[in-house]
């Protein structure tokens, strides 16, 4: 192969990468400029990958894709009750709602074994379009804009931006702030869902557990790397993707003689955890992140 | 015992019983009666004095993990990398074991498990310098820590510690002498579980008798409660941190020493499962003992319901998972109440 078309490549695989990261990060991104930061959205990415991969079984990829984001709001709205409704520690609620979704999908995994479901028919699986990409990329990319006008334009995103500043002043000013809160937890939930969907019928095509991998931890830190603006969250997705894709083409390179795979593995944790390092300190986030409403009961 | 301690474990045994009955409903329609499926799995789990000693070996290492995680939680330490810790420990204990095999096992496991114990803690205070110095959440650090951590250890495995004789991906045998005895002939029921029994009682009695534990429990109830009365909030957090690494560490290394006595990449590390664990046990030593318990036996109770009673093997997992299920469920309930927001 030409240089060329390993450049090429690997350009292909960091935008397929770099996919699940920007829409799981979207969702992540608003809930969190509306005060509630959810942990919980690697849960919610494995749960919504095991169900577009067992809705998938019946053949039909559109009916697996809308599933997905029905499972991650499923998870979204024990979160809320527990978090926004219940006033739950949300980081601590964020790690039992990732331990949960290992224990259902895991549960799912087996029981679909149990019935010699283990592999996708090739009909439920989607099939690259144009530039070699999924069309889920290119919604995503829409998305992207969408959501920046939408967060900065409309008046949703005032509402969205002042929740995550001041729940007393929003309520002040006749805002529902929990009811808002919820929604933005579901609308999560949603996203990550999908996400999850397009690593199990899309990307990989295929499930095993755990296949998430980390990416939904990976997203957290993306959203303070972009400090919580969505062109920064797009900028990090696409910086992750190309060290993923990396990854996924140093054999064909010849970089495996000089370092073990295993370099390659490790390096986007690596850098999330640099990039946070850098970051954290100069990037303070929402106000009131992570702080429940209202405060006394 | 106060009426909150008591009702508190009231909700969690009836939680657990709750997904035990769960499950054996399961079972009962897939074609399986509870007459029969109780007593062949209480057979297997505690039935004679092999099974029981299984039941015990399985619960070392999630007592372990479950002590770890508990600690670090009492201070509002976040620390979910007791995965990667005890894989560090773990990995540490065999590669250094290998290479020192002659070396008598008197002088040696102890060193050996020592060295485990700080390159856990080491791991752990990453994480918490990273929090002090450069405000990063330590749940999110230790989570990525726990990715490097898996992806270090299989280069390990895979290149200088690889056993040179096979082409499977595993390190050498450790040297008989470096082993821990077995306290029941026939079985893996190693002196180290019975190190792990001994440290929560340690540890709950330093957690309810000294200075430290009433750092501790205010520091994880109220930080700035803790600040202004002259508690040093971040040298308790640290020292928290450390012995739930060291602890992660030393059952990482216990688990190699007593029962697997070589690594290979698909070593099993019970480092989330321990999560679970401290979270049932309430983040008390002793409950936690309790529940790590309960988790061992459901090990190999299951592994039972596969020997007898030709139920696939893979029930054991669902059976896992739902109970794990369960006992968050519990665990959301009583965060309401926050049970380790002080003694």
């Amino acid at each position: 192969m030409t240089l060329h078309a390993w450049l090429s490549a690997i350009l292909v695989q960091a935008l397929v990468s770099a996919t699940p990261l920007t829409l799981a990060g979207l969702g992540e991104l608003t809930a969190e400029r509306g005060g509630v930061i959810n942990v919980g959205i690697e849960g919610m990415m494995l749960l919504g990958a095991i169900t577009a991969f067992a809705v998938g079984m019946t053949g039909n990829p559109y009916l697996a894709l809308a599933a997905a984001p029905l499972a991650g709001m499923a998870l979204g709205l024990v979160f809320a009750l527990a978090t926004v409704v219940g006033r739950v520690d949300q980081i601590v609620c964020g790690m039992a709602i990732n331990l949960l979704a290992v224990g259902i999908s895991g549960t799912a995994w087996v029981a679909l074994q149990n019935h010699d479901l283990t592999a996708l028919p090739d009909a439920a699986a989607f099939h690259r379009l144009w530039g070699q990409q999924y069309g889920l990329t290119y919604v995503v990319a829409g998305l992207c804009v969408a959501w920046w006008w939408a967060l900065h334009r409309s008046r949703a995103g005032i509402i969205v931006r002042a929740l995550g500043e001041s729940a007393e002043a929003c309520a002040a000013n006749g805002i529902a702030v929990r009811r808002w809160r919820v929604s933005l937890v579901l609308l999560g939930g949603a996203c990550a869902g999908t996400a999850g969907a397009f690593l199990s019928i899309m990307d990989i095509q295929g499930f095993e557990p755990g296949m998430t991998g980390g990416r939904g931890f990976l997203v957290l830190a993306l959203v303070i790397f972009g400090r919580w603006r969505v062109e920064g969250l797009v900028a990090g997705s696409l910086f992750f993707g190309a060290l993923d894709s990396l990854q996924v083409h140093f054999q064909g390179l010849g970089f495996d003689r000089y370092l073990p795979y295993q370099a390659f593995q490790m390096l986007p944790y690596v850098a999330a955890l640099c990039a946070l390092a850098v970051l954290s300190r100069s990037a303070p986030g929402p106000g009131q992140l992570g702080r429940p409403y209202p405060a006394r009961h | 015992m106060s009426a909150r301690a008591l009702r508190s474990i009231a909700v969690t045994l009836g939680a657990a019983l709750l997904g035990i009955i769960g499950v054996l409903a399961g079972l009962w329609c897939a074609g399986y009666p509870p007459a029969t499926v109780v007593p062949t799995w209480l057979a297997a789990a505690a039935g004679n004095e092999l099974h029981l000693a299984g039941s015990l070996q399985q619960a070392g290492p999630l007592l372990c993990a479950g002590l770890a995680t508990a600690v670090a939680f009492r201070a509002n330490a976040l620390n979910i990398g007791v995965e990667g810790q005890y894989l560090l420990g773990a990995i540490t204990y065999v590669g250094i074991g290998v290479h020192v095999g002659h070396a008598p096992g008197v002088v040696m496991i102890p060193l050996l498990l020592l060295l485990a114990m700080a390159s856990g803690a080491g791991w752990a205070l990453i994480a918490f310098v990273l929090e002090r110095t450069r405000s990063v959440p330590i749940v999110l650090s230790t989570i990525l820590l726990n990715f490097i951590a898996v992806a270090l250890v299989s280069y390990l495995i895979e290149g200088p510690l690889h056993d040179p004789v096979t082409s499977a991906p595993q390190t050498e045998q450790l040297a008989p002498g470096l082993r821990l005895p077995v306290l029941i002939a026939g079985t893996t029921l190693h002196v180290g579980v019975l190190v792990i029994a001994a440290l929560a009682v340690v540890l709950w009695v330093a957690q309810s008798r000294t200075v430290f534990g009433y750092e501790l429990a205010v520091v994880g109830a109220n930080e700035r409660v803790a600040r202004l009365t002259g508690i040093r909030v971040e040298r308790v957090r640290g020292l928290a941190m450390a012995i739930s690494g060291a602890l992660a560490g030393l059952g990482g290394a216990l688990q190699q020493a007593g029962v697997t006595h070589y690594m290979s990449d698909g070593s099993v590390s019970y480092g989330y499962a321990g999560i679970a664990v401290a979270l049932l046990g309430q983040l008390h030593p002793l409950g936690v003992a309790a529940a790590a318990l309960y988790f061992g036996m459901l090990d190999s109770g299951s592994a039972g319901l596969e020997r007898h009673l030709d139920i696939p093997h893979d029930v054991g997992d669902i059976l896992k998972g739902v109970v794990t299920l369960v006992v968050l469920i519990a665990a959301v309930v009583q965060w309401r109440r926050r049970p380790w927001s002080g003694p």
